[in-house]
């Protein structure tokens, strides 16, 4: 997406001569501290830009690192003057618990002219010495191909002083669909009510709810999907607890028991996902109108069927009543272009219900996704346009189960340890039109930056369909003062700075340059040439073969596997993962130069 | 089942919860769960492996007696369509929790089973077993039931569960909000 064209002594020499009070920039992947260095773990490589060259395909952003240091005023303005769209966001910098250091991570978006102080009095920084912005260039698909020349200007009561900017545009165009689906995994709404207090006073205070109330609820939930589908990204919102209880805007209205069950009202369930399905509340984005591809339904054990009913005649025709009026709905309604998963979250040490459906351990627990397949199939007309999936996440018996589950699962979501350890399955099950996906965490902060692309890259040559990350919308009850590493969360909530929604961090702008190179890397990659472009892939990223990615001859515990534990586990994997250990914070710029210029030589 | 007959003619709806029939109304769910719930089926729910397992600490895995957490699928089912049952006295939400001691462990004690609405005054969220609390020891060794409104909002009425040789082997939760959330738990 962009590099700078300059080498590396270039860069060094532009480092030594430039001047501490002038703006400077760093390079995405070097993120600033505020007293005018560079965070501990992003160091390696590092070092200071007086002048900004980039180089990007259409379609796609180019991101930078703005800083300025504290001169004699403590009043700054900054302008950009650039000819194509940019976003600015002043970094914040969060003091950080685990190593109690001072990180960037939120990006709190700012309108230009954009008027600051150094030291922030909002950061409250003992002695802040840089106030940083992550800029954002937006290259429509259908620029021209050209240099676009521009500055960034930081104005005080003595002067102004300039940072030059230029963006070489290539003519290749990033595609608009990812090559790994990114998702962003969250659960429940109560998070919503506690992280905006203003925004939805009336969830707090009372259980009585409006219409204006549920619609400034919907209307968040709304702008979760926006960030996420902006950033690359989808947004998985599941509607249910452990033990059954569903959100009320996660499903349609209910009425009645038995073979008189039937969906009373729309009204709610419409109104919150109506506009995701028919693509409506992304209109205003950059990426355009598009329906959301995934979405949980709320089907668990306890709904739509009664669990009282469980084994009885009563059960099957609560659940086909039900699920046959959602089809008849959403093909009503077009919605056909999201897959609807009937997934199982539940665990049995939560004591809802008497199996696991997410992460089976025990072999027997296989039949209950059985039954629910069967009615799933009774429900559904055959050729429906609509489409419904079945889901399993699975870690512990992900062999066992892509045997014993094949024809019933379709979508599976499975620990990414656990998978490489079985590359032969992913081609058998692709044959079979599954999707597969594996899941993970979030990098926290204190890791070097590139960290957060490692997922991604993972599932591109594994050749997987997408990644999780399993909870990303809980950033802590202090995130500004007090973050915890940040491992739970990609966004922060903007209430803090009269923003009804949240706001995009660091790390979920790296993750999205990166997913924007993947998609052109696999736009490039036909036939054979995707076997070439990821042996280079992977040499530029970490200087490794292809062959180090995969995992299938570890050393497995010699027991079954209902008597492994997660240290077992954990052992199996750690030679694997110690090929990852020490990713540099230059390590995707490095495939990104690449790809730019496999790009503009295919051109 | 002459208690049921009488409870179901108090299931109206209940618009304002008023605090005091609140607690009239866990009761006499509390007072019949007592004479429904089978004690001896509730002894068959926890597997042997989960019972090797629940109580014991893995220094190189602290998930690993969860991971083992096991339950017989006819005892669980069985007692949790009673504990459904007994919770659609009332035609609001009620949830009718199973509370059991654990062998060798008296200072202890696990919820079993839970429902719908996932309401307890209790239940630390994910505790696989918990310290036991004054009121639940009580309830086990004097077999009275015992109303609890510690929480704010909160109403529980806890009551005995007896098997077949009028041991006191476990007790219910049947408790109530006086203004449910209706998104408190999703999660």
């Amino acid at each position: 997406m962009w590099i700078l064209r300059n080498s590396l002594p270039v860069v060094l020499l532009l480092a030594a001569t430039c001047q501490a009070q002038q703006p400077r920039a760093l390079q995405e992947c070097f993120r600033p501290d505020p007293f005018g260095g560079i965070v501990e773990s992003d160091r390696q490589g590092a070092g200071w830009l007086k002048q900004v060259n980039l180089k990007a395909a259409r379609g796609s952003y180019a991101s930078f690192h703005l800083v300025i240091s504290k001169k004699a005023s403590a009043d700054y303005k900054l302008a950009v003057r650039f000819p194509l769209a940019v976003d600015v966001y002043r970094e914040w910098f969060h003091f950080n618990t685990p190593d109690k250091k001072y990180y960037p991570d939120a990006l709190i978006p700012v309108s230009l002219p954009y008027q600051f102080q150094i030291p922030d009095p909002d950061n409250k920084i003992p002695g802040q010495t840089a106030q940083a912005f992550w800029i954002d260039l937006w290259i429509p698909a259908d620029s021209q191909t050209k240099t676009y020349q521009g500055e960034a200007i930081v104005s005080t009561s003595s002067g102004s002083e300039t940072l030059p900017i230029a963006l070489s545009v290539i003519p290749a165009v990033v595609p608009k669909d990812d090559a790994v689906t990114l998702d962003n995994n969250s659960y429940g709404t109560s998070w919503l009510v506690n992280q905006y207090p203003k925004t939805l006073a009336a969830f707090r205070d009372s259980s009585e709810e409006s219409p204006a109330g549920e619609d400034r609820l919907i209307g968040l939930i709304h702008a979760y999907h926006r960030i996420f589908y902006e950033n690359r990204g989808t947004f998985h919102q599941l509607g249910y607890g452990h033990a059954g209880k569903v959100g009320p805007e996660f499903a349609p209205e209910l009425t009645g028991t038995g073979r008189q069950m039937h969906i009373a009202s729309w009204d709610l369930f419409d109104r919150h996902y109506g506009p995701l399905l028919d693509g409506s509340a992304f209109r205003d984005t950059r990426r355009g109108a598009k329906p959301i591809p995934f979405m949980y339904l709320p089907v668990n054990p306890e709904w739509p069927a009664s669990f009282l009913w469980w084994g009885e005649p009563g059960y099957d025709a609560e659940f086909v009543n039900v699920l046959s009026e959602m089809e008849r709905h959403f093909r009503e309604k077009h919605w056909t272009h999201t897959k609807f998963e009937v997934f199982f979250n539940h665990k049995k040490r939560y004591k809802g219900f008497p199996w696991d459906g997410d992460e089976v351990r025990f072999e027997r627990d296989n039949n209950y996704f059985r039954v629910y397949h069967r009615m799933l199939e009774q429900a559904i007309p055959l050729h429906s346009p609509v489409h419904f999936v079945m889901r399993a996440d699975t870690s512990w018996t992900a062999a066992q189960q892509f045997r014993e589950l094949e024809g019933v699962i379709g979508f599976w979501v499975v620990g990414e340890g656990e998978l490489i350890w079985h590359p032969d399955a992913i081609p058998r099950l692709k044959q079979h039109g599954d999707i597969i996906w594996t899941y993970g965490g979030t990098p926290t902060v204190q890791k070097v930056s590139t960290e957060i692309t490692l997922n991604p890259l993972r599932s591109w040559i594994n050749g997987v369909d997408g990644f999780v990350r399993w909870q990303t919308v809980e950033p802590g009850s202090d995130p500004w003062f007090h973050l915890n590493g940040g491992d739970l969360t990609l966004v922060y909530p903007g209430e803090r700075f009269n923003i009804a929604g949240p706001i995009p961090s660091i790390r979920l702008k790296l993750q999205r340059n990166c997913l924007q190179d993947l998609a052109l890397l696999n736009a490039l990659s036909t036939g054979d040439s995707r076997k070439t472009y990821a042996e280079e892939v992977v040499r530029r990223f970490n200087h490794t073969q292809i062959t180090d990615w995969s995992n299938a001859n570890a050393k497995l515990p010699a027991k079954p596997i209902i008597d492994w534990n997660n240290a077992d586990f954990a052992d199996a994997l750690k030679p694997y993962e110690a090929r990852f250990a020490n990713l540099d914070p230059g390590a995707w710029l490095r495939v990104r130069e690449y790809i730019l210029d496999q790009a503009e030589k295919t051109q | 089942m002459k208690q049921v007959a009488i409870l179901l003619t108090l299931a109206l709806p209940l618009c304002a919860r008023d605090k005091a029939q609140l607690k009239h109304d866990l009761d006499q769910i509390a007072k019949t769960a007592t004479v429904m719930v089978d004690g001896d089926t509730c002894q068959r729910i926890l597997t042997p492996r989960a019972l090797q397992h629940i109580l014991q600490k893995d220094p190189r895995d602290e998930w690993a007696a969860g991971d083992n957490y096991d339950v017989d699928d006819h005892a669980f089912i069985t007692t949790k369509k009673t504990l459904m049952r007994l919770a659609q006295l009332v035609d609001y939400p009620v949830d009718v929790n199973l509370w059991m001691p654990i062998d060798g462990a008296p200072d202890r004690i696990h919820i079993v089973i839970r429902n719908r609405y996932e309401m307890s005054q209790f239940w630390k969220w994910g505790d696989l077993t918990q310290p036991m609390p004054p009121l639940m020891r009580s309830v086990l060794e004097d077999g009275k039931r015992v109303t609890v409104d510690q929480k704010p909002q909160y109403i529980s009425v806890l009551a005995p569960v007896r098997n077949s040789l009028n041991d006191i082997v476990g007790l219910v939760e049947v408790v109530s909000e006086i203004s449910p959330n209706p998104r408190e738990n999703v999660k």
